[in-house]
């Protein structure tokens, strides 16, 4: 292990002649930038960009578990720096080189990562790991989409959206802990390990002992990443194939969409709980101010129609969301707590636009609004 | 089985052309008790502020065009076909249709249902236009 290893450190007072020495290889460098590009993309498209750009924030998350899995597979395959093994430091050993740190005098330098990045990267590697797979149960189970949509309920994806929130705040403060990190120990051993970090060079002393180098072995992880890739792969082609969970598949209803579609369009029936339906089936010669009475018989037709596929019926984000009504307007969608949230920011002149007509008229938005799914990738404005 | 449809087509084919749909139905307002149609009338009640019925809609214009040749806008936004037969041509053709708007407008608009006499006046002024 990396403890046996520890003759590969050098002091900087050691140096008498010193040669230069390719540290990080070119693929482990390659990652490194892609994983801070990435992860990059991935917060502004949670936190900077809007709603509908889900689509970006989901190709940094793949993106994120293919560099991982690459990390994996380089941390057993790669050159020797890049191998995890050379870099697993016993527990003691990482708290001896705090303790060192600590000091703020000037400290050992270790030619691959020390004690202390060594535990940041495997921190980083887990925190990712986690981030990545919440992600994908959030999706699944709030969005119903991904390889998890067919397993993942709304209720857990609940949590998980809790854990995801929670940690890519974790990983904010890792990353700003890590460049500190860096810093410092730049500082402390003399070393650029910045510019290594681009160009893979370190200065060493000619006395460092040589060690047991091992190359990289691209091709056995050519192979491994094929074989983990097409077996992965499979197996989440094969959960993307069942079919979302709490999404039904709502049958037409020409009574419903006639009836109800001829003064707003006909709203999804998964948007508000079966006893607010009935509600507004019981009332309908008062209206929201109008008289949109019904004959007797389609009255019931279209009751029952609503009794069968109403909110309860579904489990989507919608349907979840929209099930916390407003007290005082226990009838209306739109002046549930969550309408109002997520469209707060919009004008009301854009409400208004001759293609919306008004913000009943969910369609004009939500270009998905007849699967009941209204995913954020499916959300534009018009134009006009 | 081919042979019947052709047979079936030649006889609806042939059958002399269809009664005006819009002619049944003022005949069934007629039937009604309803006299011979006041165009001066139906003009009026279509621009009419009664203030009579539901506060949000005081006229028929509140949805309906300004004018029977205007497209008018439901107060949710949605768009509604001009009301004179010249401008959209299945006007008042659809007897279920026409009974459960003069419904729902009538008591909305005027707080009451329209007699049959109104609706007659309505739709002859709507079909002139
Ligand atoms: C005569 C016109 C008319 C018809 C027909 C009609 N509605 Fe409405 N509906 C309205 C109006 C007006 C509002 C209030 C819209 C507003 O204030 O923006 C409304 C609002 C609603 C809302 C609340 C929307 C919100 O703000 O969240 C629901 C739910 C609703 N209608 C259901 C129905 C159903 C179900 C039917 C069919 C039985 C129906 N409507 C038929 C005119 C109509
Ligand atoms: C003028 C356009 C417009 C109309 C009309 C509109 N929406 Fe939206 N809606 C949006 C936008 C934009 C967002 C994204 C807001 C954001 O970025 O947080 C959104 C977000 C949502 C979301 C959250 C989607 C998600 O997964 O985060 C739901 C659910 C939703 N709307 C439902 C409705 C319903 C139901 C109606 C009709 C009663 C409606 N909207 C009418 C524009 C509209
Ligand atoms: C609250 C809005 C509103 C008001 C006010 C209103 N209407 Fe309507 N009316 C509609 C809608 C919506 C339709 C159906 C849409 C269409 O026909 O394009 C309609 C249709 C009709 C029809 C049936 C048309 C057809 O082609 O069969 C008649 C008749 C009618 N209205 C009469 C009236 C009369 C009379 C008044 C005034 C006393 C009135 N309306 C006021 C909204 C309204």
């Amino acid at each position: 292990m990396a403890d046996d290893e520890n003759t590969a450190q050098t002091s900087p007072t050691a140096t008498t002649t010193t040669h230069v020495i390719t540290v990080w290889d070119l693929p482990i460098r390659l990652f490194h930038l892609a994983l801070v590009a990435v992860v990059l993309v991935a917060y502004l498209s949670a936190y900077v960009l809007p709603e509908n750009a889900l689509g970006l924030h989901l190709w940094s998350g793949y993106v994120t578990v293919a560099l991982l899995v690459f990390r994996l597979t380089w941390g057993w395959l790669g050159s020797h720096y890049s191998r995890l093994q050379s870099f697993a430091y016993s527990p003691a050993h990482i708290l001896k080189h705090l303790q060192e740190l600590a000091t703020l005098r000037p400290v050992t330098h270790y030619i691959g990562h020390n004690p202390s990045g060594a535990l940041m990267v495997f921190a980083l590697l887990m925190v990712l790991s986690i981030i990545t797979v919440s992600g994908l149960m959030v999706l699944g189970g709030e969005e119903n989409q991904g390889p998890l949509a067919g397993i993942i309920s709304y209720a857990v994806a609940e949590h998980a959206a809790t854990v995801h929130n929670v940690i890519v705040l974790l990983l904010l403060a890792m990353v700003v802990l890590h460049i500190a990190g860096v810093l410092l120990e730049t500082k402390l051993t003399g070393q650029r390990l910045v510019r290594a970090m681009f160009n893979g060079r370190k200065t060493v002393p000619l006395s460092t002992p040589s060690l047991p180098l091992r190359p990289a072995r691209p091709v056995t992880a050519a192979a491994v990443l094929t074989v983990f890739i097409t077996i992965a792969g499979s197996v989440l082609w094969a959960l993307s194939t069942m079919p979302a969970s709490g999404l039904i598949t709502l049958p037409a209803n020409t009574a419903y969409e006639g009836e109800c579609g001829d003064c707003h369009s006909a709203f999804h029936p998964s948007l508000m709980p079966i006893a607010s339906w009935a509600k507004v089936m019981g009332g309908l010669d008062d209206h929201f101010g109008e008289d949109a009475s019904l004959d007797a018989e389609t009255v019931t037709d279209i009751t029952s129609y609503l009794t069968q596929y109403g909110g309860e019926k579904w489990d989507t984000e919608a349907s979840n969301r929209f099930a916390i009504l407003n007290p005082a307007k226990p009838l209306r969608i739109t002046a549930t707590p969550y309408w109002l949230r997520k469209h707060s920011a919009i004008a009301p002149a854009q409400f208004k636009l001759k293609s919306v007509g008004g913000k009943t008229n969910c369609g004009g938005c939500h270009r998905d609004q007849q699967s009941g799914r209204f995913d954020d990738q499916n959300i534009q404005i018009p134009k006009e | 089985m081919k042979i019947l449809l052709i047979l079936a087509l030649g006889i609806l084919l042939s059958s002399p052309a269809q009664a005006d749909p819009r002619d049944d139905i003022i005949a069934g307002f007629k039937a009604q008790g309803a006299g011979d149609a006041n165009l001066a009338n139906g003009q009026k009640m279509y621009s009419t502020t009664y203030g009579s019925g539901k506060p949000d809609t005081p006229k028929c214009t509140t949805c309906h065009g300004a004018t029977p040749q205007q497209g008018g806008q439901t107060r949710t936004g949605k768009a509604i076909d001009p009301m004179a037969v010249s401008r959209t041509e299945n006007r008042f053709t659809d007897k279920k249709m026409v009974d459960k708007w003069f419904r729902r407008n009538c008591k909305g608009v005027i707080g009451r249902e329209c007699t049959a006499q109104e609706k007659v006046d309505f739709l002859t002024f709507l079909a002139s236009q």
